[in-house]
């Protein structure tokens, strides 16, 4: 048997986990498992006071049991590529793995009163868009869909908690096998 | 359809070059990487990428302004962004002024590069639509515009664009729907007489007396109706091309007024007593076996040879099979375009159906059924279930019983009468599933007396 695995770090909000295990196991229909992940901190960049996503992805990978579809690691770090200032999370496109950072999706990290709702909210979809591009969805144009590009929270709390039907139909068809 | 842009990124670095490609991708473009500015030169030799993203540092002889500068030589209109962890105003300068069409820090903001990405793209979108709807509008063609990678057709095209700049009468023989017209256009156009006018008739679909008044033209009170002198298509051909199709079709009288046209560039408007001149390159074309024609006494030995200076032979599509999936891919993008639809690929067992089917109709045909198949199409790819209606056109033909000693006409007859049957009598369907226009079936059914 497959499961769809969801990992974390030691430092990592266990409820947010959680809720983002249930949600994505109801979204795609498989059976869950959690894991404990070791430490990122050998990703830390001094230079840019974050953690490269790269790495991570990598040790995700790494770390996928034989019995995972997927596995979605779950991060308190705040996550980026050489290339940009951040990333909300980071996929292997069509492969295992898929890593999502709660540091940019806390309202605390704008300067705002915590609000616990928002954050489960924003986690769980971020995690469906990563986890939907490891089924090999790329972006979608309707800003409704969880398959849409996000570079602002304010858009991830826009966009909708589900792929739109032309996602969903690109994932039964051929996407899951 | 993203994916039909692709974008090239060019970094020494591996980590920094893969991750924006990876992220590109997600996006649903289609990335390759360079990790050298003689690399990226090398890979837009052979592939043309929409937009180039260039790190303005690289070491190796060629840094990111002389990449980009060699780039744009082979592709003028490529988009090039460079980017840099080092900015200064100096360098942002010197790539904007050597053609950069943006600069940017990195790490930069995810959602500046999206946004740029994306404006890079819809100027691209418009362009190409531009581009489409200009080309349909005044109907030029080039030799570029023939899809091609056939050795035959490849060696007609050389031929053709030898022959553009001559003066030379043209005779293009080809069945139906293999492409005479556009190779007569891509001639014109190619020539000297470019500037001026291409003038298209087509013989068959007009009646004798009419045909005389349509390419010669008519004086006031020639005829009844003649309320007005009327210039003929010679005349409007004047210093350019008139491209005569389905010359086999033309009646014996007006097969001499042609002859006496190409010999002396004159004719008399119909009614007229005035001398016209013309100077209007020819080119002829035709489904029909001229030479057969000759030996039947259909058609005049004297007109053949003046029509036939140079002479271009088209293969049919089932002879250069080799061009289906080439042709079927670029119906596939115009269709994509001119319907809306994101359809951007053929499966592999519809490709192969195609490759299999025997395109009576060529390249018209085939493009007839890409769109037909689009239109139902609900999905992102063309699939076998696509093209059905191909199996069953070759189920018709299967069924129709060709008895020995049955003449080339009695056939074509038999399959028209068939096909209108099997369609209940609708013409556009029916021209459809024969790859020909309707006006040439509308000819055919009135030549065979079919009853409607």
């Amino acid at each position: 048997m497959k499961y769809l695995y969801v990992g974390a770090t030691a430092e990592t909000d266990r409820e947010a986990l959680t809720a983002i295990g249930s949600f994505l196991s109801a979204q795609f229909q498989l059976p869950l498992r959690e894991m404990d992940l070791p430490s990122v901190d050998f990703a830390f960049d001094a230079r840019r006071n974050q953690y490269g996503s790269i790495a991570v992805l990598e040790l995700t990978s790494r770390l996928c049991p034989d019995d995972a579809i997927k596995l979605v690691a779950v991060t308190e770090r705040d996550l980026f590529i050489p290339v940009l200032t951040f990333v909300f999370g980071h996929a292997q496109l069509g492969g295992r793995a898929a890593v999502i950072s709660l540091a940019r999706l806390r309202q605390e990290f704008y300067g705002l009163e915590p609000n616990r709702p928002i954050l489960l909210d924003r986690a769980c979809k971020e995690a469906l868009h990563e986890a939907g591009h490891t089924f090999g969805l790329v972006h979608c144009a309707d800003h409704g869909c969880a398959m849409s590009l996000s570079t602002r929270v304010q858009q991830i709390d826009q966009k909708r908690a589900a792929f739109c039907l032309a996602c969903s139909r690109r994932l039964v068809r051929g996407v899951i096998t | 359809m993203k994916t039909h842009w692709r974008i090239l990124v060019v970094d020494d670095e591996a980590v920094m070059c893969e991750s924006l490609a990876a992220w590109l991708r997600e996006d649903g473009y289609a990335v390759d990487t360079a990790s050298s500015g003689h690399q990226a030169v090398e890979m837009a030799r052979t592939t043309d990428y929409a937009i180039y993203f260039v790190d303005l540092k690289m070491p190796g002889g060629m840094d990111g302004i002389e990449t980009m500068m060699q780039i744009r030589r082979l592709r003028p209109d490529a988009s090039i962004i460079i980017i840099t962890a080092y900015a200064t105003v100096d360098t942002a300068i010197t790539a904007m002024k050597e053609g950069a069409q943006e600069y940017i820090v990195k790490p930069c903001n995810p959602e500046e590069i999206s946004l740029l990405v994306s404006r890079i793209i819809k100027v691209k979108n418009l362009q190409r639509e531009n581009t489409i709807l200009r080309m349909k509008l005044t109907r030029q063609y080039h030799f570029r515009d023939v899809i091609s990678k056939s050795a035959c057709m490849r060696a007609i095209l050389d031929l053709a664009a030898e022959v553009a700049s001559l003066p030379s009468t043209v005779l293009i023989l080809g069945d139906s729907g293999t492409g005479k017209e556009l190779i007569a256009r891509a001639i014109h156009y190619s020539g000297q007489r470019a500037a001026k006018p291409f003038v298209a008739v087509s013989c068959a679909a007009l009646a004798e007396t009419l045909l005389e008044s349509e390419l010669f033209g008519y004086e006031k009170g020639a005829f009844t109706g003649a309320d007005h002198q009327k210039r003929g298509k010679f005349e409007l051909a004047d210093g350019g091309t008139i491209f005569l199709d389905e010359i086999g079709d033309i009646s014996p009288k007006l097969q001499v007024d042609l002859l006496r046209v190409l010999q002396d560039r004159t004719f008399y408007r119909l009614g007229g007593t005035e001398e016209v001149r013309v100077d209007a390159r020819v080119i002829a074309a035709t489904h029909v076996d001229l030479r057969q024609a000759i030996a039947d006494g259909k058609f005049r030995e004297d007109l053949f040879y003046r029509l036939n200076v140079i002479e271009i032979r088209i293969p049919p599509l089932r002879e250069r099979r080799e061009d289906i999936p080439l042709l079927a891919q670029h119906f596939v993008e115009r269709f994509a375009h001119e319907l809306g639809k994101e359809i951007s690929e053929l499966s592999e067992g519809a490709l192969k159906m195609l490759m299999d089917y025997n395109w009576p109709g060529n390249v018209r045909e085939l493009e007839n059924a890409i769109e037909r198949a689009m239109v139902t199409c609900r999905g992102h790819s063309l699939t076998e279930e696509h093209f059905a209606f191909l199996a069953q056109n070759g189920a018709h033909a299967k069924g129709l019983t060709i008895p020995a000693g049955m003449s080339i006409q009695e056939m074509e007859k038999l399959l028209i009468v068939s096909t209108l049957q099997a369609v209940d009598g609708n013409i556009k369907e029916a021209a459809a599933r024969l790859g020909i226009d309707r006006s040439t079936l509308y000819e055919k059914i009135k030549k065979y007396e079919i009853p409607r």
